[in-house]
């Protein structure tokens, strides 16, 4: 399972090798997206490095902790070049019920969490995966990112980052990346999206303003909570360029690849006034080579102070959603859009500040803010009502709220959902830049998005597959559901909604996540299942790992439902209180083994 | 978990009570203070809930299930579903947002019309978070009146304070047990839970929502 590192030959480059410039004729089509995966993968190096040294590690391969402690002055400096994830100290994962819960998933694997030779042997002197990312989507896969020596389950023992950084890393590949991308591609990238996310603020600062000119003021800060009905919506309807309807088109030649279809989408929508990045529009390759480089940034760092007037090039167009199958994007004007921006920024504000507090221990910066920094980011964003939090909580609820709102201007079609910000808090745990965070919020809507549609397709689509795996691996239990008239299995509503973060525990979310995404990436990039057939997880990586996962928490209860339930209320109420009784990897198991015996089955049936 | 069955004898009548209105008004924090007596804040609310509370009302033993929806619009169509066989709603706004009291006539009282099975179901309006009493936007007679306008009753509460949780959901038990139609329903679900208490066949099509 382990990459044998004596077959690698980048193994001891360190810091070196990210400082190296990339070829330019390497750059891939799809990688115009991306800029965060460099700054993921170099921190999680840095993290593998420096936590690694300082944990006891009796195993044979720890002998690499030389080479990790030698590189890792590099790594420092590096760290002040490169983009870091957080300049706090590696997230910590304290404890774990995971002791006594222990399946047989977790007893299977005996490995090690990723070392620093490992993780240099992963990328080619430029910073690309070797094998086109598929020796990293197994190790996630496996969860072998977070796994410790001692198989004490991947959070457990963290003195390291480990589990923070195998989310990142994964959420970065997964949603943003080419795995075939270069450091230095990254970077420029990075640059442009973080510009990109900063006119989006801009936008936002904007639209509370003239909402506030043209409607009586109602709140401290200038932001009115009163309904005005549509303005928005209207205002940002104004036609906009040319560059939409190229963008709109690129669209759909592009809807097979997300990666492209989201450079393309955005990128457009977003620089299009934007002379010194125009033709970034185009979402090739050549677009990489004429970024504006960094001399804007500077002027854009203080998005949230201070923002231009008067700029109605910039103004969003709601038709302009990464549309796939909706058939309610036909024209701009006829949205059906029952809510408005305001709508969702009053809601956005109220569910900021009832967040669950759950992600304090993981991030100990984020968790030691201070008062003062926390309440300028909550003025800033215009928060309310959040007296009775201390400041850690505000200032996630202000970072969330800047992000979101980011979002519902981005894509408008969604706007803003209540659990998005369930989905969104674990991101920017792990992220302290805003603009990072709100682009791989991006990439994971890009699925998630469906379960928020106005129309309820996608969450019926997915409740149906839900229904199908039970119905083909239990007919005793599907036919008792039938009975019950509980066979859509509305039930798991939630669960697919927030993707199990209300059931699991902040660890146990992540490490479901992380494994998702792993399958998700790993189709996306390619990797079939012939490149699977070697290792010990034998599922074929699935685009429903999340259903698959559902359908097993429900079939665990199959028991108590067949036998004791009378009623799909019952169901229901079995299914929301399964918090804090659920064993993710045992979940995982099931899951699996759902896959491997049904997913044939289920995907014809689908299709 | 299944702390639900098995207690089919110990009540006399069951009602099913709905709480409805915009997000964040306070309709999760005023089942749980009525529960548990905890008044935490509370995530958002997907899809829907539910809890059970037994009480004892004017000499009756009474189970009361009570369904918590997502305030948000866009989860109207699965929450409406919920409003079926229901014998009590309570329409709950937030004294200190306008909005919330406004679109309780605009919007959610043409819902319930919509969607109710029984035309005599009790309706109950309910103005959260008086605890924040200089922040007030509608005032108790504005209240008062919506209250008569919709025919239903009138109370003002906090669950913070816990002020007049209780009694929010007594007068409301109370006032359902006044109606012949709805007391029938009680008890007739009584009689099907004791009747067969897990046989096969459904009891109320409650929650199916094709």
């Amino acid at each position: 399972m382990f990459i044998d590192d004596t077959n690698i030959s980048g193994g001891g480059g360190g810091g070196g090798l990210w400082l190296r410039v990339a070829p330019a004729s390497n750059v891939a089509v799809a990688v115009a997206v991306t800029a965060l995966a460099g700054f993921a993968v170099v921190v999680a190096m840095f993290y593998t490095a420096s936590s690694h040294t300082s944990s006891s590690n009796p195993s044979p391969s720890s002998s690499s902790s030389s080479s990790s402690s030698s590189s890792s002055s590099s790594w420092i400096h590096l760290r002040s070049v490169l983009f870091v994830v957080t300049s706090s100290s590696p997230a910590y994962c304290s404890h774990s019920d995971r002791g006594r819960l222990k399946s047989s998933w977790s007893r299977r694997k005996r490995k090690h969490a990723l070392l620093p030779r490992q993780w240099r042997s992963l990328f080619t002197p430029e910073g690309k995966f070797r094998d086109g990312g598929v020796k990293f989507l197994k190790k996630v896969r496996s969860g072998l990112i977070a796994n410790d020596e001692e198989d004490l389950i991947r959070f457990s023992s963290l003195q390291s980052g480990y589990c923070m950084m195998g989310l990142v890393i994964v959420l970065a590949f997964h949603v943003l990346y080419d795995l075939n991308s270069s450091k230095d591609e990254r970077d420029l990238l990075r640059t442009q999206k973080r510009k990109e996310y900063e006119k989006l603020r801009r936008q936002c600062h904007r639209l509370i303003k003239r909402n506030n000119e043209s409607l009586k003021l109602n709140d401290i800060d200038g932001i009115s909570y009163d309904g005005g009905t549509g303005g928005f919506i209207h205002e940002m309807d104004s036609p906009s360029s040319e560059d939409v309807v190229s963008a709109r088109e690129s669209l759909s030649s592009e809807e097979r690849s997300p990666v492209v279809e989201y450079s393309g989408d955005h990128s457009s929508t977003l620089l299009d006034g934007d002379d010194s990045s125009r033709r970034i529009t185009n979402a090739d390759s050549s677009a990489l080579n004429t970024d504006s480089s960094d001399s804007e940034s500077s002027e854009d760092a203080e998005v949230t102070q201070t923002f231009p007037t008067t700029e109605s090039r910039e103004e969003v167009d709601p038709g302009m959603t990464p549309k796939d199958d909706c058939p309610c994007t036909e024209g701009r004007s006829k949205l059906p859009t029952v809510e408005d921006f305001t709508t969702w920024q009053r809601i956005i504000r109220l569910d900021a500040v009832r967040a669950n507090a759950e992600w304090i221990p993981y991030s100990q910066s984020q968790a030691g803010v201070s008062d003062d920094i926390a309440r300028c980011a909550a003025e800033a964003v215009g928060l309310k009502d959040y007296d009775h939090l201390e400041p850690c909580r505000i200032f996630h609820a202000a970072r969330l709220v800047a992000i979101l709102e980011a979002y519902a201007l981005f894509d408008p079609e969604i706007g803003y959902c209540q659990g998005m910000s369930d989905l969104l808090s674990p991101i920017i745990t792990v992220m302290t830049e805003d603009h990072e965070a709100f682009w791989c919020f991006v990439g994971f809507m890009k699925k998630a998005r469906h379960n928020f549609r106005l129309d309820e397709v996608g969450i019926r689509r997915q409740l149906s597959i839900v229904s199908k795996i039970i119905k083909s691996k239990d007919s005793h239990l599907y036919r008792h559901l039938e009975k019950l008239q509980a066979e859509d299995c509305f039930f798991v509503y939630r669960m697919v909604v927030v993707l199990f973060r209300r059931e699991l525990t902040y660890e146990q979310t992540l490490c479901l996540w992380e494994v998702m995404w792993a399958d998700q990436a790993a189709i996306r990039a390619g990797i079939g299942k012939s490149a699977w057939s070697r290792i010990r997880q034998r599922a074929p990586p699935t685009d429903d790992l999340l259903l698959y996962a559902i359908a097993a928490s429900v079939l665990q209860k199959r028991k108590l439902i067949i036998e004791k339930y009378s009623s799909m209320d019952e169901i229901l109420r079995e299914c929301n209180s399964m918090s804090g009784h659920l064993d993710v990897w045992k979940l995982l198991d099931d899951a699996h083994d759902l896959v491997m015996t049904l997913h044939e089955k289920i995907e014809t049936s689908l299709s | 978990m299944g702390s639900s069955s098995g207690q089919s004898n110990s009540y006399d009548l069951s009602f099913k009570i709905l709480l409805i209105g915009d997000s964040g008004v306070g309709k999760s924090s005023l089942l749980v203070s009525f529960i548990s007596a905890s008044t935490n804040d509370l995530a958002p609310t997907i899809g829907v809930d539910f809890k059970i509370k037994l009480l004892t009302v004017g000499g009756k033993k009474l189970k009361l299930t009570i369904w918590d929806t997502a305030g948000q619009e866009r989860f109207r169509t699965l929450t409406s579903s919920y409003y079926r066989g229901a014998q009590g709603i309570i329409l709950v706004y937030d004294v200190t947002r306008r909005e919330t009291f406004t679109n309780l006539s605009d919007v959610w009282a043409k819902e319930v019309e919509l969607h109710l099975t029984n035309k005599d179901c009790v309706k109950m309006l309910v103005g959260n978070k008086v605890d924040r009493e200089s922040e007030r936007a509608v005032s108790r007679e504005e209240g008062m009146a919506l209250a008569k306008e919709l025919g239903s009753l009138f109370l003002e509460c906090s669950a913070k304070t816990r002020e007049n949780v209780e009694q929010c959901f007594e007068e409301l038990a109370l006032k359902i047990m006044e109606v012949p139609s709805l007391l029938e329903e009680g008890s007739n679900a009584v009689k099907r839970n004791i009747l067969k208490p897990k046989e096969g066949h459904p009891a109320p099509p409650g929650g199916g929502c094709c």
